[in-house]
């Protein structure tokens, strides 16, 4: 494409820095934020006043950010629990299952302490706490570690395994949760018992502890890829199981350790949002949603690249737009489903901005044409 | 038509001043050739010389940055391959680009604009059948492409561009995976089709005799540039070679004697299966030694890849055993192999000896990375181990840019010497080389043999699997022809003639024993 005396071409990058794929997903979001603005327009919205309305309830007001925050912790943690097996090339569309057996494990151990009985039951924080989060991480693990298994051993397709140990895991927290269930709630309204104040989860400035945890991940996986063997044996696998087994890497422990890691983390986003998130404290009748919910760490995961400090950033505008926009659809009195729209365009444009990870565009002044100096011939 | 007006001797395809850039790359600089009716003429160089880039121009695939391609005397500019079909140009790839599932016939008429969408396979199967008895093709039309041995395949190739009306034909190193006597038939078919007065093309890199054989006149391209063109008569494979690298070549790697010690690989009556379920590995029973180069000659897929699979421990074996300085390694895992002194050149050097996205530090890690000299408490040594890349680079002369930059940039033969350097370094006591010179230039195979004598010299044992009749002659202490999964025999290298070896390799079994 000629634009006046330049020419306008595209050209295959040979090696793309961080900071290069940064700036290409903020101009991403920036451009979706600028196509969405149409559909703001045609709803009668003045697009800055929508976005105003979005990102200060998201990120600034007093009820919107814990909130923001709380999800953020969620979605982060479904990112790394599907960024580990994708490092390894395999799918982990299991988070749902694995958090909602995280929570189911983190609550039986709460019942076996005598939670269910009294609202008022005082029990050992120091002790209790901790043994829900480990049973958290162990439940979510071991429901990971069956796709994990079956790929290893059997070459097993880890989607579908994944996605039907969701289903299964669906109803048995349902079974388990609703009327005549081990863990029914004492309203009979089909919440799972309340956890009694005791062994609320302790909060830092309103926030649950859980984001220390997710951040420390953050740290700990990235060092996890970058520095050790295991995490070079991951890659070396993701990239090529052929090679992998060459260089004698095991083509059964790899798929079951990631699945067990991704099962695990995922297994502590279930402990995070159902015993240590201010208001609920409970396995909420529904939890269906927070399933739904995990599956934007796929979006999130794919996004960063599998890269857990890009997940950050990530992790942070979906879980501050899930927010927001459901906050301005009502303010705005926006027609229904416009937040899921926003989020909708804003996955489209940053995967094909990807585009941009493996070309760039390149302006070259055209040379004149070779007409105008050929003088012999 | 202009076609039916072409004489012997006509320039049917001309290329001027064609030059291609890629980032960091010039590939095609200014390059000049023509091709005649009737005539062989084969583009000799090294890989990374430019000849595949000036293939694809040449098919459409890629578009010049500079020069013209003129066509029986009128400009032309291919935007496809399917431009370069239409006007007569047909492409035999060196990987086959064929449905294994179909018939032979099903595939020459894949895309053919006459087959339209109700097949007549009667109409096409007698014309083809006349273009086979033409040129003295022999195929069954009926058969799997699957079923079919590799000369096979390529003849279905080149049938699938002459029944499109190919005039030029272009075939991308099309002996590399064919056996001496299939060898021998398409050579003499691609005779009978010049007398047609078709032109044909064949891009050559290391088998210099067939070139000398077959063309009439030969371009040798390097680094890019034509650096000889010349009239096959007035060639030999010395001079060749020397256009080619730009220096004084060796060709036979110097045999070397050195005393046989302890047998290193024994293997006894091992069997096993292949991908589909096959036996592919009939009850083989070996040793290799010390000191000893322990060749295996044979046509691919006749056993010798599974065979190298299981004793690098990356398949299982049905039955046999397999022992390491006497001790049984049968059903040991490839990380145990590894440690204990195996050390596996694979023949897929891209898909399993290297990882494409991973620098060359971390493709040096694929064997590093259960050493404890390298990794401490589960830390990779990153920075030991760059060091280690960097002194490797420099020692078999890979030519990269640094240790970071990725495998994927790095041409055939030098990632070939990537791969070597990081197995050697190994110091293993056994080294398996599956197919180690395949598809490289002289130069790279020159030093790949002479780096695979090295090992014998330090009194390691080296099974070699090779499909190059003079380099298993040339490097083995004893070789064993290998055909259907079974050995026709084990010889002594000093016995070994070219002719017995070859009509074992094709399955005959010699009659020494009734002597």
């Amino acid at each position: 494409m000629k634009i006046g005396s330049y020419e306008v071409k595209l050209e295959k990058r040979v090696t793309l820095r961080g900071w290069e794929a940064a700036t290409i997903s903020i101009l991403a979001v920036l451009f979706a934020l600028l196509v969405f603005s149409y559909i703001f327009i045609r709803a009668g919205v003045d697009p800055l006043t929508g976005y105003k309305a979005i990102f200060s309830y998201a990120f600034t007001s007093s009820f919107g950010l814990p909130l923001t925050i709380n999800r953020f912790v969620f979605l982060l943690l479904c990112t790394y629990a599907f960024i580990i097996p994708m490092r390894a090339g395999l799918w982990n569309i299991g988070m749902a299952g694995q958090l909602y057996t995280g929570a189911l494990s983190a609550f039986a151990v709460a019942y076996a302490f005598g939670a269910k009985t009294s609202q008022t039951a005082v029990l050992s924080a120091g002790i209790v706490i901790p043994l829900m989060i480990g049973a958290s991480i162990l439940g979510g693990a071991a429901v990971g570690a069956i796709a994990g298994f079956l790929r290893g051993r059997f070459n097993t397709n880890e989607i579908v395994v994944t996605m039907m140990l969701n289903f299964i895991t669906y109803w048995v927290v349902a079974r388990l949760i609703k009327e005549g269930g081990l863990f029914m709630g004492a309203s009979g309204e089909g919440d799972g018992f309340k956890l009694p104040e005791s062994i609320y989860a302790p909060l830092i400035k309103g926030v649950p502890f859980t984001i220390f945890i997710a951040l420390g991940l953050a740290v700990l996986l990235y060092f996890l890829f970058a520095k050790t063997k295991i995490g070079y044996q991951i890659k070396a696998y993701g990239l090529s199981p052929a090679a992998a087994k060459y260089a004698g890497i095991s083509p059964f422990k790899i798929p079951l350790l990631v699945f067990i890691m991704g099962g695990l983390i995922a297994g502590l986003a279930g402990y995070h949002y159902f015993a240590a998130v201010p208001g609920l404290y409970r396995i909420t009748k529904n939890y269906g949603e927070f399933g739904d919910l995990a599956f934007y760490g796929i979006i999130c995961g794919l996004i960063s690249q599998g890269e857990p400090l890009a997940a950050i950033p990530i992790a942070l505008l979906f879980g501050g737009l899930t927010n927001g926009g459901r906050f301005a659809q009502g303010k705005l009195k926006l027609g229904f489903g416009i937040d899921y729209a926003l989020l909708g365009v804003l996955m489209i444009t940053l995967v094909a901005f990807q585009f941009f990870y493996r070309y760039k565009i390149v302006w070259v002044k055209t040379k004149k044409e070779s007409s105008d100096v050929g003088i012999h011939g | 038509m202009l076609l039916e007006s072409v004489k012997h001797g006509d320039t049917v395809l001309e290329a001027r001043g064609i030059t291609k850039r890629f980032p960091g790359v010039l590939a095609n600089d200014q390059i000049d050739f023509e091709i005649k009716a009737g005539e062989i003429h084969a583009i000799l160089g090294e890989n990374g010389a430019g000849k595949t880039t000036l293939m694809n121009i040449l098919f459409g695939l890629y578009q010049p940055d500079e020069g013209e391609l003129y066509l029986y005397g009128k400009k032309v500019n291919f935007r496809s391959p399917l431009d370069a079909i239409h006007q007569g140009i047909g492409m035999v790839h060196q990987n086959r680009k064929l449905i294994p599932a179909h018939t032979v016939i099903e595939n020459i008429i894949l895309g053919h604009p006459k087959a339209g969408t109700i097949l007549n396979l009667k109409r096409a199967g007698k014309e083809i059948t006349e273009l086979c008895d033409k040129y003295g093709f022999k195929i069954d039309l009926k058969a799997k492409v699957w079923q079919l041995s590799e000369g096979e395949k390529q003849v279905v190739e080149i049938l699938k561009a002459l029944y499109r009306g190919a005039k030029i034909l272009i075939l991308d190193e099309p002996t590399s995976a064919l056996a001496p006597p299939e060898t021998k038939r398409l050579l003499e078919s691609i005779r009978i089709m010049t007398r047609d007065e078709l032109a044909i093309v064949p891009f050559i890199t290391h088998k210099l005799p067939i070139v000398l054989e077959v063309s009439e006149r030969v371009t040798v391209l390097r680094r890019g540039k034509v650096s000889a063109r010349l009239a096959t008569k007035a060639a030999t494979e010395k001079s060749l070679a020397r256009e080619m690298v730009g220096r004084d070549v060796v060709f036979r790697t110097e045999h070397v004697e050195v005393e046989r010690g302890n047998p290193i690989l024994q293997v006894e009556n091992l069997s096993a299966l292949n991908d589909k379920g096959v036996p592919a590995l009939k009850s083989v029973s070996f040793s290799v030694q010390e000191g000893e180069v322990f060749g295996i000659a044979g046509v691919s897929g006749n056993g010798q890849q599974v065979l190298a699979e299981v004793l690098a421990g990356l398949r299982k074996p049905q039955r046999g055993r397999v022992l390491l300085d006497g001790i049984e390694i049968t059903h040991t895992s490839s990380l145990e192999r590894w440690l204990k002194g195996t050390g596996y050149i694979p023949s897929e050097r891209v898909d399993v000896g290297s990882i494409a996205a991973f620098s060359l530090v971390e493709n040096i890690i694929m064997n590093y990375h259960f050493d404890n000299r390298f990794s401490k408490g589960g830390i990779v040594d990153y920075k030991g181990l760059r060091k280690l890349t960097e002194g490797m680079i420099s020692e078999y002369e890979v030519a990269a840019p640094g240790p970071d930059t990725t495998a994927r940039s790095l041409s055939g033969g030098n990632l070939q010497k990537l791969i070597l350097a990081r197995v050697l370094s190994r110091k293993p006591r056994l080294l398996i080389a599956n197919l180690p010179t395949q598809g490289l230039d002289v130069g790279a195979t020159e030093f790949v043999q002479k780096k695979i004598m090295e090992v014998k010299k330090e009194k390691a044992g080296v099974l070699l699997i090779s499909e190059d009749l003079d380099e298993v002659l040339s490097l083995s202490d004893r070789v064993a022809p290998m055909y259907e999964g079974e050995f026709m025999g084990i010889i002594p290298g000093g016995e070994a003639r070219r002719e017995m070896v070859g009509a074992m390799m094709a399955g005959l079994k010699p009659k020494v024993e009734a002597i």
